[in-house]
């Protein structure tokens, strides 16, 4: 089927990318297997979006669902865009082919694997990515957050609701969340230079194995919680797209088109070094705007 | 009808995803919030083997995730 503009993603970008082309009654598709992206799984209240005091991220992409309400949608993921006599074809992994003038990438990122040892075998089974998920499942456990950036404090934050002991280990020499957030978390042991090397246990995780200033040492926790960054996802555009050393994709920062015309990549996916959800928003606009008059 | 139950936490957006999805297909489950009910908690991890939300148990069959097309393949519902 051809439309006018196809959104690949459905987070903060991506849906209000399908707000703007609506309004501009551009005929619209949004394709993506989840919606919300990382702004769904926040483990605190966003307090930095105008207009909201203090809301949800599921909340928040819930009312900018409501205002697409009449936007076509596949959830499913796109593995291939292709151009050809300047109209796309995207296929899904579920074999099917769009076809649009415009397509705006919004995939965002996902999180950053370890790649330690216990990781894949555990996941599910004491590791997670997903704190808001199941962090209500280690009630009175002994758990550990890797990573000591803003979202590895929130997520030590929000688990103060429900851990025995948490523990949050940062492989430099220092963290790197704010200070409120570091306020937040009085009674959360913190260890600096803490290098994960492996996720054990049984059935479910037991310990975690770290390296301490060149010394191999041991904590028994039943989860661990990985907050160690996002990759963006870029796997399917190909050459369409130019990618930096991070693998985000490069855009012009007025329009947010791609090296290919007609081709858009707007939130955490593209360059961008300011990764905020009003930003996300603000070049989701942009991008439908530019992407309008390119048709 | 199969009896269906979905296990949830109060936060958890995949939760909150699933359910809104079997609303809309016209499902009826029956929601536990395992943060309220450990005995609960404790089936459904003994079940899976999996310390993860949402699961949903169709008649006995414990589905990890928000795993549409199974779900649908089971529920014998459009996807």
């Amino acid at each position: 089927m051809m439309y006018d503009l196809v959104i690949v993603g459905a987070g903060p970008a991506g849906m209000t990318s399908a707000i703007y082309s609506a309004r501009q009654k551009l005929k619209t598709l949004i394709i993506s297997k989840d919606f919300g992206g990382q702004m769904a799984q926040k483990a605190v209240e966003i307090e930095n979006y105008p207009g909201f005091e203090k809301i949800t991220g599921f909340d928040l992409i819930s009312k900018m669902e409501n205002q697409v309400k009449n936007v076509d949608v596949v959830r499913e993921k796109v593995i291939e865009v292709k151009k050809e006599n300047d109209i796309f074809f995207l296929k899904t992994e579920g074999d099917k082919v769009f076809q649009s003038k415009v397509v705006i990438i919004a995939t965002g990122a996902e999180p950053r694997r370890l790649n330690v040892l216990g990781e894949v075998n555990y996941l599910g089974r004491g590791v997670s990515y997903c704190s808001t998920c199941d962090g209500p499942l280690f009630k009175n456990k002994e758990v550990a957050i890797i990573g000591g950036g803003d979202a590895g404090f929130e997520t030590a934050i929000f688990m103060k609701n429900y851990a025995s002991k948490i523990y949050i280990l940062e492989q430099e020499e220092s963290v790197k969340a704010s200070i409120d957030n570091q306020k937040k978390a009085s009674g959360i042991e913190v260890i600096t230079s803490a290098r994960l090397k492996e996720i054990k246990g049984d059935n479910f995780v037991n310990q975690i194995v770290f390296e301490l200033s060149g010394k191999e040492k041991t904590l028994d926790v039943k989860g661990v919680f990985i907050q160690a960054g996002y990759v963006p996802e870029t796997s399917f555009p190909g050459d369409l797209v130019e990618l930096n050393e991070k693998k985000e994709i490069i855009v012009n920062f007025e329009t947010f088109e791609t090296k290919t015309k007609g081709l858009f990549a707007v939130g955490d996916v593209n360059c961008g070094k300011v990764k905020q959800i009003v930003v996300a928003c603000g070049q989701g606009a942009t991008a439908v705007i530019h992407g309008y008059k390119y048709i | 009808m199969p009896r269906i139950r979905l296990f949830t936490t109060p936060i958890c957006p995949y939760c909150f995803s699933l359910k809104r999805f079997l609303e809309e297909k016209g499902i009826e489950v029956e929601e536990i919030d395992v943060t309220k009910n450990e005995v609960a908690m404790e089936e459904m991890i003994n079940a899976t083997q999996q310390t993860t939300v949402p699961v949903l148990d169709i008649d006995g069959e414990f589905i990890v995730g928000f795993d549409r097309e199974k779900i649908c393949k089971i529920l014998k519902i459009e996807n």
